[in-house]
Parts: C-alpha cells; sequence; structure tokens
C-alpha cells in the first residue's frame, strides 16, 4: 500500500524539466540564425543553345578569336574579326561596330585560355550593348 | 494593509509567460532550419573572376566548382566529367539554377566541357539554367 502511494506520489512528480531544454533551442536558434546567408550570388546568366544541334551556317557578326596565352602569360591575344584588340580598346570597338553585326558576339577561344580572360570579354560586351554570346572552342584532340 | 497586500500577490502572478516564448522560439528556430543552405566547398580553391555586370541568383546546393587544374567537384564531391554528368542526372530535379564557379585561372575548354554536359542533363523549358559565378564585391 505504502509502495503504491509513493509511486503515485513520484509520477506525479515527473515534470519535463523546461530551463535546460529552452537553453538547447536558443543555442540551436542563435546558430541558426547566423549561418544563415540571404545575400544572393551574383553571376552571369548564360543561355545555350539546346544540345546537339551545332548551327551549320557560318555565323555572320562579330567573332573574337583568343589564342592560348603564352607561357608566364596570364592572356591571350585577342582578334575582333580580322584586327588585334586589347582589353582598353575593346569597350570602343564594340560600341562604335554598326547595330547589325552588334546582334552577337562569338568568342572563338582555345583551350587553355584562362577562364577570367572569357568573364572579362562578356562584361566588356555586355557593356557596350551586346547580349548575345556564343561560345566556340577547339576540339579536344 | 489590504491593499499592499493585493499588489504583492498580483506582482508574484506576473512571471513571464513561457509557453507562448516557448513555441514562438521553436518556431523561429524551425524556419531557419529549413532555410539555412550550408556552405559546402571542395578541397581546392577556387578565386572567382570578378566583373562589371552580373545578375543576382539565389544560392542554393549544387554549385560545380573548377579548379586551375582541371579539378571538377559538386559541393564536396570530387568529379571528372562522366561522373559528373551522371551525378547531375540523378539530381536534376533539385537544381534550378546550376551555378557554375569556375576559378579565374581554369582553363576555358574546362569550363566549356562542363557546361556542354550540365546542357545535356538540364531542360530549359523547366526554367533550369546555367550561371558563371563572379566574385562578391565587398
Amino acid at each position: 500500500m505504502q509502495a503504491k502511494k509513493q509511486m503515485r506520489k513520484s509520477k506525479k512528480g515527473v515534470e519535463l524539466d523546461m530551463a535546460p531544454m529552452i537553453d538547447c533551442v536558443f543555442l540551436l536558434l542563435i546558430f541558426f540564425m547566423v549561418a544563415t546567408t540571404f545575400a544572393p550570388m551574383p553571376g552571369l546568366r548564360v543561355q545555350l543553345p539546346p544540345p546537339g544541334k551545332p548551327n551549320p551556317n557560318k555565323p555572320k557578326g562579330l567573332i573574337i578569336r583568343i589564342a592560348n596565352p603564352e607561357p608566364g602569360q596570364f592572356q591571350g591575344v585577342m582578334m575582333l574579326n580580322e584586327d588585334v584588340v586589347q582589353f582598353e580598346n575593346m569597350f570602343d570597338m564594340l560600341v562604335n561596330k554598326p547595330d547589325e553585326v552588334k546582334s552577337m558576339l562569338i568568342i572563338q577561344s582555345e583551350r587553355d585560355v584562362m577562364h577570367e580572360q572569357i568573364i572579362r570579354i562578356m562584361d566588356i560586351s555586355k557593356q557596350s550593348g551586346i547580349d548575345k554570346i556564343g561560345f566556340a572552342v577547339v576540339a579536344r584532340e | 494593509m489590504a491593499f499592499l497586500e493585493g499588489r504583492r500577490s498580483k506582482d508574484r502572478d506576473t512571471g513571464l509567460q513561457m509557453a507562448p516564448m516557448i513555441d514562438c522560439v521553436f518556431l523561429l528556430l524551425i524556419f531557419f532550419m529549413v532555410t539555412a543552405i550550408m556552405k559546402v566547398e571542395p578541397n581546392f580553391t577556387v578565386t572567382l573572376p570578378r566583373s562589371d555586370t552580373q545578375h543576382e541568383f539565389p544560392r542554393k546546393k549544387f554549385n560545380v566548382f573548377i579548379g586551375q587544374n582541371d579539378e571538377i567537384s559538386v559541393d564536396d564531391q570530387v568529379f571528372n566529367l562522366d561522373s559528373m554528368e551522371r551525378f547531375l542526372a540523378s539530381h536534376k530535379d533539385h537544381i534550378s539554377t546550376l551555378i557554375i564557379k569556375g576559378d579565374k585561372y581554369a582553363r576555358h575548354g574546362t569550363v566549356i566541357d562542363v557546361m556542354e554536359r550540365a546542357k545535356l542533363q538540364l531542360d530549359k523549358e523547366d526554367g533550369q539554367e546555367i550561371a558563371l559565378a563572379v566574385r562578391e564585391e565587398l
């Protein structure tokens, strides 16, 4: 009888202790608040043509050709159509082209050209109002 | 005297109500747990190129990293071109924008190869697109 009474009493006493749980939850909350970043990722959008259909027509418009960089160099030589072009005068050359050829720019580059150089050309061509950019690379040997 | 006592007992009752606060805190906790995207990076370093024109994309999982020495990895798993394509194919339902984080000194040929393979797996009609990441200006 006495044992039963005691058991009942202890059962009533069992209560979820809130304080440590709240401590834990707060800690988790603060961790996730600090770890979350809402800042977007900056990038350049690329819209590629559907796969498996390379355009058979010879592309008209602007073509920038980039050669492999010389050993120890970070940039390859760039040719805009037939003229050698530098980053410094590329914007002026692109802006002054007539509107009908400004519909598209094709970046024809060798495989060892560095990614930074391509991003910079994309950047300059967007600033000069050319939004369509195509990529062409030399096939792998 | 009775007035004083009444006041004191009222004081004792004004304890902080725990239950609604805990409800709020739990709600916030669940919100942050669901929205948090953990940053996973490969074991090689990638320095993004900088650019003046840029578009803003929401951060997502499944970023493709391309290193200086042609390393390819999706988040922290290292791949080659074929296994990367297979990986993207099996996770394509979870990809809306595939962000390619190419190192500034990565070879353009490798970047093009990765874009070609990714293009085969992503569906433009479903709004899946590819972006080249550039450096965040601080």
